[in-house]
């Protein structure tokens, strides 16, 4: 009988789980639904790093290849076999020259092609919009300034989504109130940090309208994994929609609706931290929330028009249901807007969700929010608590906040 | 079968493998000390690995040869700076922007000196002719680079002592020192007996006095004018004096912001007695400029004009401590200059109202910018 001795049945199980993994890897690359595709660009400032990429990725993989395989191949033709140590030289100059020349001229080429892109990509002359961009743990804050050219006459404020007109060259304006995230749409362009008490500029234009994902890319804590952002780009004439739907008036719900309780509770329970522009409490004096007094970062989103986004708290959780996500997700570009701007209807809300967060957000998204630890931030959360709201009150809740569309 | 060199580092896999098991169960499985921990195990255990595979690198055979090829060479203590300089870096980073920068100096002149005996140990056989070169390289470094260390210790320790005691007191203390070294100067050339030992006796106590005194200046801070103002609050202090004259009341802290180029959002400018602004990123003048809110934002001054101007943030009202008198706030920057320009940091943490916006003024020039917090 044949024995396998063990070393040798060791090095096949690590062989065979290696190729395994390799194999995932390879596959993964397949992925048909991969929405944060370096490789697919849907901008201009994306293709300038795609067209890079095209350059830079065959020089780098075939030396990378070249150099792995001559290494393997001396690491074993030349191992030790108990031959005797051959004479030992100081190197042949001609080798060492070429060696010397040959990747100092494949990096010219790259090092002049790179830093081409490099500065295209930090070009602000051709600006057309601007927008700050706020980062904290765990969401993105958007804020856009009066621009009259834009037809945006006051300033908007809005979260998790950004949203831009298609075609533009929009510049954003990064920051950060807390630790140092990173922005990235990667089908628009490559990543930027935001950094505290620094304003770092991102060009950002989409081709057509859609809907682009991207997550942050700077480890910022217990939730970064939970901190996405979606960009929106709309035609022109539906981006005109969306800011004039931004900037109308804030309607009461009417009298003796569940909504009008859920205002209420709303005052009580949220305001503190979320602020609702123009809503008044019941003396008709206009509500001012704290979130400096209550959040960490200092800000909370604010929820005037929550229901026009259709993800929340980072972007992590759809704010509509399977069915009419898909229907946005999938949505043509010619149909793309309308369908986005028809925001959350009573139909496609997913209350499930929006439940849950209402019930115990913490449960949902990890956050420095247990009222017992807060020593270190002088009793400021970061996300946001568990507020312990009774099923009656997540109720009327629910029902005001459909209202905020 | 375990090769001579691998059993020191079978050891250490041993050892890491064993104290990162029992730090599991004894202190924290998530923190960092496991980190390392398994990391040690990790990395002994692929030397290790090397170590066998390679039965040592044969160590009696290579050292023949090696022997045969090779002149020995006094031993470098450069490689040792080279390590203390970046001990000093990481700690620097973690504690003190000083030591971080003497740590880096050490560094850098620890990696010249190093590539250098490196070359000359190489540069002939003659070990006489390669310590002559060596000398002739970095000889003509060495000791500027010593003396310009010593000088900027020696600069910096003084400056310690000047900020920390008053005024009259540091007139006294320049003339007294200064009367010294002219004194010393005068008796070394007028007596040239007295140059050597006693010049370096001199010297050395000088050094450690200096050092002592400003070591315990550094300790003690600086004196009380120089950081009155460091850290007020524009909200707890009302700036009645932002006016057309001098006075003690500015943001004195904005011009030492780390950020404060790449982190300016706006510029304002004063330009013929009237006030524009211009936003990062936007290339035409604006009227109103948006900042996040509860975020500290810069925003930067710039005197165009020869008469001297300072920038004022009308931030609103607030009530006066627990009572009900409400009073302006704001904050400002002190009188600029013709072409100077200031910065001027706030953090807003209430949006601003429509009807009643917060502005950035100038006195004595016109127009306002707004100031937009959505
Ligand atoms: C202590 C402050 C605080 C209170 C009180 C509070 N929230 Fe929040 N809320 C936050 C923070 C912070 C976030 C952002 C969390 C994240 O995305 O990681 C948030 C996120 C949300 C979001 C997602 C918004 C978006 O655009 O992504 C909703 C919806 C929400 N809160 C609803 C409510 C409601 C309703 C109440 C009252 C019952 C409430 N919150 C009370 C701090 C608070
Ligand atoms: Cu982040």
């Amino acid at each position: 009988m044949d024995t396998v001795s063990p070393v040798k049945s060791l090095t096949r199980r690590i062989s065979t789980t290696v190729a395994g993994v390799a194999g995932a890897v390879v596959l993964a690359g397949c992925a048909q639904n991969a929405p944060q595709d370096t490789w697919k660009p849907k901008g201009d400032n994306a293709q300038m790093i795609y067209s890079l990429d095209k350059l830079v990725f065959p020089i780098a993989g075939i030396v990378g290849v070249l150099v792995s395989a001559l290494a393997g191949y001396i690491f074993v033709k030349f191992r030790d076999k108990g031959q005797a140590i051959p004479a030992q030289s100081h190197g042949k100059p001609i080798v060492e020259i070429v060696l010397t020349i040959v990747p100092a001229l494949i990096l010219t080429v790259v090092g002049v092609f790179t830093f081409r892109t490099i500065m295209d990509l930090a070009e602000t002359q051709d600006t057309e919009m601007i927008i700050n961009v706020t980062g904290q743990q765990w969401w993105w804050e958007y804020d856009y300034p009066a621009q009259a050219d834009q037809g945006i006459t006051q300033p908007i404020i809005t979260s998790g989504q950004l949203v831009i007109p298609e075609d533009t060259n929009v510049l954003l304006r990064e920051t950060s109130r807390d630790v140092i995230h990173s922005f990235w749409i990667p089908a628009l362009n490559g990543k930027k940090d935001a950094v505290p008490g620094r304003i770092h500029l991102l060009r950002m234009q989409a081709d057509q309208p859609g809907i682009y994902a991207g997550q942050c890319t700077e480890f910022c804590g217990l939730s970064h994994a939970n901190m996405r952002m979606e960009a929106i780009a709309l035609s022109k004439e539906d981006f005109a929609k969306w800011v004039a739907n931004q900037q109308k008036a804030y309607t009461p719900p009417a009298e003796g609706t569940l909504a009008k309780e859920g205002e209420t509770t709303f005052i009580n329970q949220c305001s503190r931290c979320h602020q609702v522009n123009g809503i008044k409490d019941a003396n008709g004096k206009a509500i001012i929330s704290a979130p400096d007094e209550n959040v960490y970062s200092g800000a909370a989103p604010n929820l005037t028009t929550l229901m026009t986004r259709n993800t929340f708290a980072g972007a992590m959780f759809d704010l509509v249901n399977q069915k009419c996500r898909a229907d946005v997700w999938d949505a043509k570009s010619e149909e793309f807007g309308a369908k986005y701007l028809a925001g959350v209807s009573e139909d496609c809300l997913n209350e499930k969700n929006l439940r849950a967060w209402l019930r115990n957000a913490p449960a949902m998204k990890p956050m420095y929010a247990d009222p017992a630890k807060l020593e270190k931030t002088n009793g400021l959360y970061r996300g946001m608590p568990n507020l312990g709201l009774t099923e009656d009150d997540i109720d009327k809740l629910v029902a005001y906040l459909l209202t905020l569309k | 079968m375990i090769t001579p060199g691998s059993k020191y580092f079978l050891g250490l896999t041993g050892l890491g493998l064993v104290s990162a098991v029992l730090y599991c169960f004894l202190v924290n499985p998530s923190d960092l000390g496991a980190y390392a921990l398994f990391g040690l195990f990790i990395s002994a255990a692929l030397i290790a690995g090397f170590s066998i595979f390679t039965s040592d690198g044969d160590t009696d055979s290579v050292a023949e040869a090696v022997e045969a090829n090779t002149e020995t060479t006094a031993p470098s203590f450069w490689p040792i700076v080279f390590a203390l300089g970046g001990a000093l870096t990481l700690l620097g980073i973690a504690t003190n922007e000083i030591v971080f920068v003497l740590g880096l100096a050490v560094l850098v002149g620890g990696a010249v000196e190093w590539v250098i005996d490196d070359w000359a140990e190489k540069a002939s056989a003659d070990t006489e002719f390669n310590s002559f070169v060596r000398h002739r390289a970095i000889g003509a470094l060495d000791y500027p680079g010593i003396a310009a260390v010593v000088l900027g210790v020696v600069a910096f320790l003084f400056s310690r002592i000047m900020l920390t005691v008053s005024k009259d007191e540091a007139s006294i203390i320049f003339i007294i020192v200064s009367a010294l070294i002219f004194v010393t100067g005068i008796l070394l050339a007028a007596k040239p007996a007295l140059r050597g030992k006693s010049t370096a006796i001199i010297s050395v106590v000088g050094v450690l006095v200096l050092a002592v005194a400003g070591i315990a200046s550094a300790l003690n801070g600086e004196r009380k004018e120089l950081v009155k103002y460091a850290k007020e609050d524009p909200y707890s202090i009302s700036h009645r004096e932002c006016g057309k004259e001098a006075g003690e009341h500015y943001d004195h802290e904005a011009n030492g912001s780390v950020s404060l180029r790449s982190g300016v959002v706006a510029t304002i400018f004063v330009e013929d007695g009237k006030i524009r602004a211009q936003e990062v990123g936007l290339k035409r003048d604006v009227q109103a400029i948006t900042i996040p809110r509860s975020n500290s934002t810069t925003i930067l001054f710039r005197n165009l004009d020869s008469e001297e101007y300072r920038l004022v943030a009308n931030l609103g009202e607030a009530k006066v401590g627990t009572t009900d008198v409400m009073e302006k706030v704001g904050t400002c920057t002190q009188l600029t200059g013709k072409n100077e320009e200031q910065a001027l940091t706030v953090t807003i943490p209430k949006p601003s109202n429509p009807e009643a916006p917060y502005t950035l003024t100038v006195p004595g020039a016109t127009g306002e910018i707004k100031v937009v917090v959505p």
